[in-house]
């Protein structure tokens, strides 16, 4: 316990000072990824991805204007990897981003490969794996970017980074497999076996008495959103999505998957108890509660580690912070003109191969086989085409500098964290639940909070705002793991053009692709010469047949013919006089 | 609709009751030809009241039985079957499918009957005659003396509980509620075509009733085995996807779509009572998913049936079985042919043949 805490308890004032009088640094990890073994739970020891032959993996830190290098070689030896640094904007190096088949190919076993990007966002991010449903089997960590010039930096002592995952016993490939499969037609979501704080249970944090301290809190869970909760102690929030805000005080936190709360909590005077502090996975979420989970992870407050650590009371009833409450410390008001709206339906529903899928606007992503990067870079003035990048990319061409609004409905009774990567998107407006489809008479805040991870209500509706001022293939999709893999996914293809004259690829990107027999040229299908023949191209599974097929209707006939002729048969034998056979023996 | 009248158990019941009546008719004219009113009326009346009292009695003992039977059956089973499991509904459909199958040829040589029983009233005052031991002698008087009371009593009885047992069969998997309105009907209709019968009505005509109600018998019964198999299918299905697969409604995820025949999104028998989709299924075994496994089975249903009636109506022709050497008559011997309706509707003719047979010396 001591030890992986000690991970997260790296004196941050050093940073803050060493911050304060150096120049731009440039920052480097070398992540070797592989298997190891870890039983964060105490319930089952199962293979995890760590980094260096470590788990939980290291924290990620530098400091505003750094230039951050992280060398990954992939020894996993069984599945191709890729990183993404959730919330940071990768500014002209949209390559750095990390989502597999969409600006770089995965890194194959055995392969190697540079991320290289300057950060000029301070605040609480994560990283974590971007290739098929990967990161839940461990390989996520948090990634905290000091801030020397932090307007709330005298207003604490100490900083605190607390991680929360969901955890699952079952690799995630067999749950995968079995999500989408046949055999699961409802999509329900496989249900985590426990909750975690920092890659763990039961954690002691040893604080001091009237000491504040600023609490970096990260959900880099697959699926869950936990309530969260500090006994005896008020919450003031201060960071969103590293976005910072006016100070809103706050009870208890709703935190979806990949959000960030930074809040600043000021300890009690006395030491004569310590405090227990909650993350409550939220159960409506889950299709059906498993019997004997324990949807709770607890964690204290030592004041004194000789007293007791008390058991947290039930609460029942969970009464969280409203996020669209909070205000940017920035004061940045209402993107008002909008030059581009981009309306998704999004659903749950059925292929023709009997699993489930989700859809914007009735079209599930898949992924294309050129990464959606190296097509824009590639087609020349096609480039802005969306048809280009493959139907099942679900693609979208951004004007630079436009204003680009989107607005999300909600056609499914589940909640549903959205992330849009490089950007931080306003919060222009977001409806209580069932209050079905967007209608253009709401109205919205002056200035409205900016987050990159944001909740939409079941069967209700959002409207996001951002500048498209980050030339660059950006993925806004549904941050439930599951979800991604079932394909709530759409791609912004952002000032395109811009790409094609200002981005170069650095060799070793390449280099992944051509390890991993994939192309890196022409449309979405692979075609260099006629950009808009995409035969060949990834596509979803054909619809469910409606009603009567030709097989239907043969099978029906049949029935029918065969029901006439048997009923023929009966009336014919019925109408017949009595034998001869029978006559002639009497 | 399917929760008030159940189809298969007014065929049942019509069934029972037209045999019954139709025995209880040939008694009636029996006596009438015999006695007659203006020749021994004082007799011949005794004797009438002696059926009707036989009738009355047998059906009330068989009611007590019956009601004891169903009450036993819904005060035990109620726990056991009200949360029919699709295993259960399969099997129960299963039963009855075989059930109606078995029965329903016999539909259509009930005229027969009551060639049958003339032959049995006859024998019963041809007896008479016969020498009896010591000890039988005072047995044999007192049904003599009161077989006019004891047959239609015997009869009904065991046509009752035929149809009790039958009923328990055929309606495991119904509500309680759709049996009353269909035991009624049946009855009624099942002793309307035996009045017309005593009163010597049109007998084409009664056959082509009797032709029209064991086709629908039969559709009945194909409904019903196909259904079974959907049932075993659905069974399957819940497993596979953990839960009640209907609980998600008609659409996708309801059904298996490797197993896929066809499938409308609404039209459900099973949902919300059915409404008339229900009586479609009941009448004609209509799924709005159908699957690979309820279509062929409905297939084969009548396929067998076909070939069974076939070959009922070859052994009729010719006294053997296709593909069976033809044996000395009398000697046939049942259960080797295969297909259960063949075996016990052989088993009816060849009872009939030695019938007939006995009507030929009693004519003579």
């Amino acid at each position: 316990m001591a030890i992986s805490l000690s991970n997260f308890l790296i004196p941050s004032i050093l940073f803050l000072a060493t911050g304060l009088f150096t120049e731009a640094a440039t920052v480097t990890y070398d992540f070797d990824v592989s298997w190891v073994h870890a039983n964060p739970d105490g319930a089952f020891v199962r293979p995890v991805i760590g980094i260096n032959g470590q788990w939980p993996i290291p924290t990620i830190t530098a400091t505003k204007g750094d230039r951050v290098i992280v060398n990954v070689k992939n020894s996993l030896g069984n599945e191709t990897t890729s990183l993404h640094f959730h919330g940071l904007f990768q500014n002209g190096t949209t390559h750095m981003d990390g989502p597999a088949s969409v600006t770089q190919c995965g890194i194959p076993p055995g392969s190697s490969f540079t991320y290289d990007f300057m950060v000029e966002q301070p605040g609480t991010y994560w990283y974590h794996s971007h290739t098929r449903g990967q990161y839940p089997d461990g390989l996520r960590g948090p990634l905290i970017i000091h801030d020397p010039d932090s307007p709330y930096k005298d207003q604490y002592d100490e900083e605190i980074i607390l991680t929360f995952e969901d955890w699952y016993h079952d690799m995630m490939n067999n749950l995968l497999a079995k999500f989408i499969s046949v055999s699961n037609p409802t999509g329900a979501e496989p249900v985590p076996q426990s909750a975690l704080w920092n890659s763990t249970q039961n954690i002691s944090i040893p604080v001091q008495p009237g000491k504040t301290y600023m609490f970096r809190m990260v959900n880099m869970a697959a699926f869950s959103a936990p309530y969260v909760w500090f006994e005896g102690h008020t919450m003031r929030v201060v960071e969103v999505d590293g976005i910072y805000t006016e100070p809103a005080e706050a009870n208890m936190l709703y935190m979806t998957a990949a959000q960030r709360y930074s809040v600043l909590i000021t300890m009690n005077n006395d030491t004569s108890s310590n405090f227990a502090f909650v993350a409550s996975m939220d159960q409506d979420l889950f299709d059906q509660v498993p019997e004997g989970l324990n949807s709770n992870v607890t964690g204290w407050l030592v004041y004194d580690n000789t007293k007791e650590l008390p058991t947290p009371a039930f609460v029942d009833e969970f009464d969280p912070f409203d996020d669209y409450t909070l205000v940017p410390q920035d004061g940045m008001s209402l993107l008002d003109e909008v030059d581009y709206s981009i309306t998704f339906d999004m659903k749950m529903d059925n292929l023709g191969d009997g699993a489930n899928y989700a859809f914007f606007n009735d079209i599930t992503y898949v992924r294309p086989k050129v990464p959606t990067l190296y097509t824009a870079l590639t087609t020349g003035s096609s480039a802005t085409n969306p048809a280009v990048y493959g139907v099942n990319t679900n693609s979208f061409v951004l004007n630079k500098n436009d204003v680009v609004e989107i607005i999300l409905n909600n056609d499914d009774p589940g909640k549903h964290p959205f992330h849009l990567h490089g950007h931080e998107f306003q919060v222009a407006f977001r409806s209580d639940e069932e209050a079905g489809a967007y209608v253009n008479n709401v109205t919205m805040p002056q200035v409205p909070m900016r987050r990159d991870t944001v909740l939409v209500r079941p069967n209700g509706n959002i409207v996001l705002r951002f500048r498209a001022n980050n030339p660059g293939i950006w993925l806004f999709h549904c941050h439930i793991e599951w979800h991604v893999a079932s394909g709530l996914v759409a791609t912004m293809v952002e000032a395109p053009l811009d790409l094609q004259q200002n981005l170069k690829i650095p060799e070793d990107h390449y280099q992944a692709c051509r390890d991993g027999n994939i192309p890196i040229e022409g449309n979405a299908a692979g075609n260099t010469v006629d950009l808009l023949d995409l035969r060949g191209a990834n596509v979803s599974p054909d619809p469910l047949p409606a009603g009567f097929t030709t097989k239907g209707i043969v099978a029906l006939v049949f029935s029918c013919l065969s029901a006439f002729l048997g009923v023929a048969v009966i009336a014919w034998y019925g109408a017949a006089p009595i034998g001869k056979a029978q006559k002639g023996s009497s | 609709m399917v929760n008030v009248f159940a189809v298969p158990v007014f065929f049942i019941c019509f069934r029972e009751c037209l045999e019954t009546s139709i025995i209880v008719s040939v008694l009636l004219a029996f006596l009438k030809q015999t006695l007659g009113p203006e020749r021994d009326p004082v007799i011949y009346k005794k004797l009438v009241r002696q059926v009707w009292l036989g009738v009355v009695a047998g059906l009330a003992v068989c009611i007590i039985i019956g009601a004891g039977m169903i009450g036993a059956f819904y005060g035990i089973g109620t726990d056991t079957f009200a949360k029919t499991e699709a295993i259960w509904e399969g099997v129960f459909g299963l039963v009855a499918s075989i059930i109606i199958s078995i029965m329903g040829a016999a539909l259509l040589r009930i005229s027969k009957l009551q060639d049958k029983w003339r032959v049995k009233i006859a024998q019963a005052i041809e007896s008479k005659d016969k020498v009896e031991g010591v000890a039988g002698s005072r047995f044999s008087r007192w049904a003599k003396k009161y077989a006019m009371f004891l047959l239609p009593f015997i009869t009904v009885l065991r046509e009752g509980l035929e149809a009790v047992v039958f009923i328990g069969g055929v309606g495991l998997g119904l509500p309680a509620s759709s049996f009353p309105l269909a035991v009624l009907c049946g009855l009624g209709a099942g002793a309307l075509i035996g009045y017309l019968i005593y009163k010597g009505g049109n007998a084409a005509s009664l056959q082509i009733f009797l032709i029209i109600s064991t086709c629908f018998l039969y559709l009945v019964a194909a409904g019903l085995f196909s259904k079974a198999v959907w049932f075993f299918e659905a069974n399957a299905w819940n497993k596979i996807v953990g839960g009640d697969a209907a609980e998600v409604g008609a659409g996708a995820g309801s059904y298996d779509i490797r197993q896929s025949v066809w499938h409308v999104n609404c039209c459900s028998p099973n949902l919300n009572g059915g409404g008339g989709w229900g009586v479609f299924n009941s009448l004609f075994g209509w799924q709005n998913s159908a699957t690979l496994g309820s279509v062929l089975s409905y297939n084969l249903y009548w396929l067998v049936v076909i070939v069974a009636f076939l070959a009922m109506r070859y052994n009729e022709q010719t006294g053997h079985w296709p593909f069976v050497k033809a044996k000395n008559p009398g000697s046939e011997t049942s259960s080797q042919q295969g297909g259960v309706s063949e075996t016990c509707v052989e088993g009816k003719s060849h009872g009939d043949e030695v019938l007939s047979a006995n009507v030929r010396e009693i004519h003579k």
